[in-house]
């Protein structure tokens, strides 16, 4: 294999890898850092609901086909529960899958529940890219970091 | 277009990058007439925020002019002379509503960095690392200012761009210390840090009313143009106890706010800096916390620490006893500075704020490299460089 191909995989291979940390990341318990509570098993994490509080009356968030499309475009597949938030914070809007899902569905789901708070509070959901940037000189750290970038918006502990 | 980057650590570069577009609609491209260096910038050069992609346009204090609109700007036109706020806040969600614009729900469109370490994800911020946006900074001839008619100011006609360019950060998040701090008339504030935003508290301290502010650093130049330009006392804690200085000079009961504005690099002398030095450098803890120790241990019972300075993660050795036994209340926050323009710029109209002295190396944007350099050594008595595109 050819030098550049080598490196190439190896790019490929931190870009994937720094995804995968950031997905990781909320989990690591280091001993004497951060949550001194236990960690549930993936299943039971999995059945979560995940959760946005809108700055809008429960109405607003809409039914059925009148959902933000990021969140009907999830279906049936998942179930919703809307109720008011406490202290005039607006509306809960909580959402988890019927089925057991897949780390990536849980991806979806973050960044549906995201989108669909910005398009009620703003109108429109912010674009970052692309952004005016110079050479990125290939180094591991930028491709570990170009993995995570790339994920960010459907991780994280929602 | 010309834009300064980050190119590794310590390494400042001049390059061409393609020019920014609007995105969204409350978009507004700015030409930039002025951008500045800030020692949160430092930071990141350094490498302790280890989220910089090599490539990444630097840069978040600024203004400038106004040459394109989205469709969805009210209240910003072509032409509008502006100074905008660092921090990207959408003006809508809960924390905007509640003029807590850094922790914005909307304006990070990486939210899952930030929660992983930190629980919950604040708002975006130019120029700031990919933990924070990943949005191009300002150190460049144009900037996209996304929610343009939440974070872009038009500057009166009276006011200079030198003068405005430091209501975009150092002003801001140094009147948002003092304000949350709950400076009162009467109060003795102390400050931590006599670089701009440090200079900057101490005078929003005195314009709340505060009836002594002593400002505490060891660079002489700095410490010059507190008394000149501030109007605010000094401590040189490479020379004085400023524990002792501090009681001594309130009668034993310590200030009654005081505010911390040096952040996760802070020197500090003897046994304490080797420590966090060699800490750090190993990475058992991300952030050196002297100035932050200090303030705690020097606050009256019943006083108010405000942490100002810019903290990544974990820090050791933080004296939990003294804050919970002495009853004090500590807060801190990246800059809500929608919240405190109009009122800076009003003030800066008034000449009652005037930051022109902050500015004492300005020079040409190809010239960044030089600027980082001269802003991170302090050499030539730099307090910070600004850059003309």
């Amino acid at each position: 294999m050819a030098v550049p191909r080598i490196l190439d995989s190896l790019r490929g291979a931190a870009t994937e890898a720094g995804g995968a940390l950031l997905g990781r990341l909320q989990h690591v318990r280091l001993p004497g850092l951060g949550q001194s509570s236990t960690t549930e098993d993936p299943e039971t994490a999995a059945r979560r609901w995940r959760a946005v509080t809108v700055l809008c009356s429960p109405e607003q968030v809409g039914t059925g086909a009148d959902l933000p499309a990021p969140l009907a475009a999830l279906g049936d597949r998942v179930e919703l529960r809307i109720t008011p938030a406490p202290g005039d914070r607006g509306t809960e809007l909580a959402a988890r899958y019927r089925d057991r899902p897949s780390d990536d569905d849980l991806r979806a789901l973050r960044s549906a529940l995201r989108e669909s708070k910005q398009l009620i509070e703003v109108g429109e959901v912010l674009r970052v890219d692309p952004a005016p940037h110079g050479v990125r000189r290939p180094t591991p750290q930028g491709a570990a970091l170009e993995g995570m970038t790339r994920r960010a918006g459907g991780e994280g502990v929602l | 277009m010309r834009a300064a980057t980050w190119t590794g650590v310590n390494e400042v570069s001049v390059e061409t990058v393609p020019d920014p577009q609007i995105l969204n609609d409350h978009d507004v491209i700015l030409r930039v007439r002025r951008t500045t260096t800030c020692g949160s910038d430092l930071h990141l050069l350094g490498g302790y925020i280890p989220f910089m992609r090599v490539g990444d346009v630097l840069g978040h204090e600024f203004m400038g002019e106004v040459v394109e609109v989205g469709r969805g700007v009210r209240e910003r036109k072509v032409g509008d002379r502006v100074v905008v706020n660092s921090f990207i806040a959408c003006g809508h969600c809960w924390y905007c509503r509640q003029e807590l614009y850094s922790l914005c729900d909307n304006g990070n469109p990486n939210p899952g960095i930030t929660e992983s370490l930190w629980g919950q994800s604040p708002g975006g911020c130019f120029g700031y690392s990919h933990a924070m946006g990943g949005w191009a900074g300002s150190h460049a001839e144009y900037v996209r200012v996304p929610y343009a008619d939440v974070g872009a100011f038009v500057v009166p006609e009276e006011v200079s761009d030198e003068r405005a360019l430091f209501a975009s950060d150092a002003v801001s998040t140094g009147w948002m210390g003092a304000d949350l701090a709950g400076t009162k008339p009467g109060d003795v504030v102390a400050v931590w840090g006599a670089g701009g935003v440090g200079q900057m508290a101490a005078r929003a301290a005195m314009l709340l009313g505060a009836e002594r502010v002593y400002v505490i650093d060891r660079l002489p130049e700095r410490l010059a143009q507190v008394r000149e330009h501030v109007g605010a006392e000094t401590i040189d804690y490479s020379r004085t106890d400023v524990l002792a200085e501090l009681r001594e000079v309130t009668g034993g009961r310590g200030p009654d706010v005081c505010i911390e504005a040096v952040g996760m690099e802070a020197h500090s002398s003897g046994i304490q800096g080797a420590y966090d030095q060699v800490k750090q450098q190993l990475r058992l803890q991300t952030d050196r916390p002297s100035a932050v120790r200090e303030a705690i241990l020097a606050c009256r019972k019943g006083g108010s620490v405000f942490v100002l300075g810019v903290f990544a993660l974990m820090v050791d050795k933080f004296p939990l006893g003294a804050l919970m036994n002495k009853g004090l209340t500590v807060r801190g926050a990246q800059v809500h500075g929608q919240r405190y323009m109009p009122r800076i710029l009003e003030h800066m109209a008034r000449g009652e704020l005037t930051t022109e002295h902050l500015a004492t190396h300005v020079m040409p944007l190809e010239e960044a490299p030089r600027g980082y350099r001269m802003f991170k050594d302090k050499t030539d008595g730099c307090v910070r460089s600004v850059f003309v595109p």
